[in-house]
């Protein structure tokens, strides 16, 4: 051991954040990574420790955490792998922010928890221990590995206790619960289970010589923390589902996108399944404060999971990184994201540039991988429509003002990576239905969140009234503010992604002529584009009420038509137009306001 | 602009090698200040979750 006093920070060699900048980061890299989280995770332990020494010895909690981290001394000096391994985990990680974030509200952390974590560590080096335990939900959570069922009362949110023992052999629960240790782990879906353990569902992922072993988390607290609920209640089915799709999708990282493949074997530990509030849906995320566990929704192909596992491992890399490096202050402006559908920050802006280096790099090979027209046609649209956004979204994020030194060479790391593949050839049809899903993204993000100087407004709309000519090219000032219009449907947007993301379905819910679509929503996805344009017209014309949604597709038909000074003036100046015309009232042409823009 | 052998300082302490008893008996010192930036960064971003919707 090095002596304490001579405590140094870690260093981040050069080379590696360049190669992080660049989208990648080899197995090395991302080791480097793992090992600061590891004193990462080491140093907040320590802060929660500080914190549990100042509260009741008493306390049931508090004798359970400080029981675990006895024990854990003694598994770090007995067995450093072990030790290693669960200051890895990421569920240790959102422990301890959660538990840093409550100290600082002034509310008391779960410590409890710790005591689940120990003995986790102890069980795999093979400690011996006894130590109480909490029991939550019928259950005693050994994070990592599985949990216990337990038949405890639980009174509200209070935890019941229950004495384990450990020889290191043999785990005691209580006074029956009897168990060896060679049943305490993961269950990957080969074994019979032995009641009353539960493993956590686990996958062991092999092609092509890389291999990748991954927990399916379905239960422990401290990863239920996304949008979305984790899916607690699959069964065993469904869980062979999840670990063949997971197998699939490495199979394809490790033929397609070695470059990935092996780094996501190294640094992604633990997927945590999601349930969407649409099956439609697919929602992933990742959190900062959980290194190494990724989460999604039930991904519909084994390519989809592929490309999410790129997209989220992407977060995970940066996450780490700005844990060592700041590249952006927090606060500032929020602008546009080609891939959300709210303002965000700098900070989330970088993020999302950095996840489609990614998604790039994953279509740029994919579409050369697929052999079926609809799935050449998706992966071509996805290279199309992302490519063109990094370097767009690189200049918005320097414009905020908020990157620091290093997020500037950062940016411009990210921004070379972009045009490396700028020149790639891409088929018409596929960029045409790229370009139409962007500027739908574009411009119904304007019509939602760009707000319009209301005396200017006047001013034009009086202009226009009065006969008189267009004052000039100074429009009224415009300024991002969240919400300041709110849209009806977006299943126009959706059926635009779905033509390419789902095709089969997209032909089966435009043919069933069931949807919730305005008629010339319908003639526009039909590409009937010149009625359309009458359609919207019209519709806008004669409502009283504001249309956005009608406004979005009339710019959207206007654009399928060859180019004109007219199409351009609804994507420059939308929200204008938009504000203008409700001054002006129903009765009023959209398309004579847009050309009066000229 | 840094050469690709130089090595950037990080705000990480390195703990690989250090027990939690030395820790212990390090006291809080030597790491309240990377506790306290870290801590300050969490009060003030919080844990920003990255989510996404593919479908949208």
């Amino acid at each position: 051991m090095d002596r304490v006093a001579a405590l140094k920070t870690h260093r981040l060699p050069e080379t590696a954040f360049a190669a992080l900048a660049a989208g990648g980061g080899d197995s090395d890299v991302i080791r480097m990574l793992r090992e600061t989280q590891q004193s990462k995770h080491t140093m907040l332990l320590h802060a929660i420790a500080g914190a549990a020494g100042d509260a009741d010895p008493a306390d049931p909690g508090i004798a359970a955490f400080r029981a675990g981290y006895e024990l854990l001394t003694r598994v770090q000096v007995t067995d450093p792998a072990a030790w290693t391994w669960l200051l890895g985990q990421p569920h240790l990680g959102g422990w301890a922010n959660d538990s840093l974030i409550r100290l600082d509200q002034g509310a008391p952390p779960d410590f409890a928890y710790l005591a689940c974590a120990a003995a986790s560590g102890a069980v795999r080096a093979g400690v011996p221990f006894e130590l109480n335990a909490p029991v939550r939900d019928g259950h005693v959570l050994l994070p990592g590995l599985g949990r216990i069922a337990v038949s405890r009362e639980t009174a509200g949110d209070e935890p019941a206790w229950i004495r384990l023992r450990y020889d290191g052999g043999l785990l005691v629960a209580g006074d029956d619960v009897v168990l060896p240790r060679a049943a305490l782990a993961p269950d990957y879906g080969l074994a019979q289970p032995v009641p009353p353990w539960r493993g956590t569902p686990a996958v062991r992922a092999e092609a092509d010589g890389l291999s990748w072993d991954v927990l399916l988390v379905i239960d422990d607290p401290y990863l239920d923390r996304y949008t979305l609920p984790m899916s607690a209640d699959l069964d065993a089915d469904q869980l062979e589902r999840w670990r063949q799709r997971v197998r699939a999708a490495f199979e394809v990282l490790a033929r397609q996108h070695r470059w990935t493949a092996g780094p996501v074997a190294d640094g992604v530990a633990v997927i945590v399944p999601l349930t969407p509030h649409s099956q439609t849906d697919l929602i992933t995320a990742t959190s900062p404060a959980a290194f190494g566990a990724i989460a999604t929704s039930w991904p519909p192909d084994p390519v989809t999971l592929a490309e999410t596992l790129v997209h989220e491992f992407q977060h995970v890399k940066l996450c780490g990184l700005l844990d060592l490096v700041p590249l952006a202050e927090s606060g500032g402006e929020k602008v546009y994201a080609p891939w959300r559908r709210d303002p965000r920050p700098a900070g989330g802006l970088l993020q999302g540039i950095y996840a489609h280096v990614g998604v790039v790099r994953f279509w740029a090979a994919q579409r050369h991988a697929e052999t079926e027209l609809e799935d050449v046609l998706r992966a071509q649209v996805q290279f199309a429509r992302w490519r063109p956004t990094i370097e767009a979204a690189v200049e918005t994020l320097r414009q905020t003002g908020n990157l620091t030194a290093e997020g500037e060479r950062f940016a411009e790391l990210m921004r070379a990576e972009g045009q490396r593949l700028a020149d790639e050839p891409v088929p018409d049809d596929a960029l045409q239905i790229a370009r139409e899903a962007s500027l739908d993204h574009w411009l119904t993000w304007q019509i939602q969140h760009v707000a319009v100087n209301a005396p200017g407004v006047s001013s034009l709309a009086d202009a226009y009234r009065a006969g008189e000519p267009c004052p000039g090219p100074d429009l009224p000032g415009t300024w991002i503010q969240e919400d300041v219009r709110k849209l009806g449907s977006s299943m126009r947007s959706r059926l635009l992604n779905m033509r390419y993301l789902e095709p089969a379905r997209y032909r089966e819910l435009l043919d069933g002529g069931t949807l919730p679509l305005t008629e010339p929503d319908r003639l526009l996805l039909s590409q009937a584009t010149e009625v359309a344009v009458r359609g919207y017209r019209d519709l806008i014309s004669e409502s009283p009420d504001p249309q956005p949604e009608a406004w979005v597709g009339l710019a959207l038909a206007l654009h399928q038509l060859p180019a004109s000074p007219l199409a351009d003036a609804f994507a420059a100046r939308l929200p204008v137009l938009f504000e203008v015309h409700g001054c002006l009232g129903a009765g009023c042409d959209p398309l004579d306001l847009a050309g009066w823009f000229g | 602009m840094p050469t690709p052998s130089q090595d950037m300082k990080t705000v990480i302490p390195d703990l690989r090698n250090v027990t939690l008893d030395q820790l212990e008996e390090l006291g809080s010192t030597p790491l309240a200040h990377a506790v306290a930036l870290y801590r300050e960064r969490l009060t003030k971003n919080g844990v920003p979750l990255s989510s996404f919707n593919a479908r949208i």
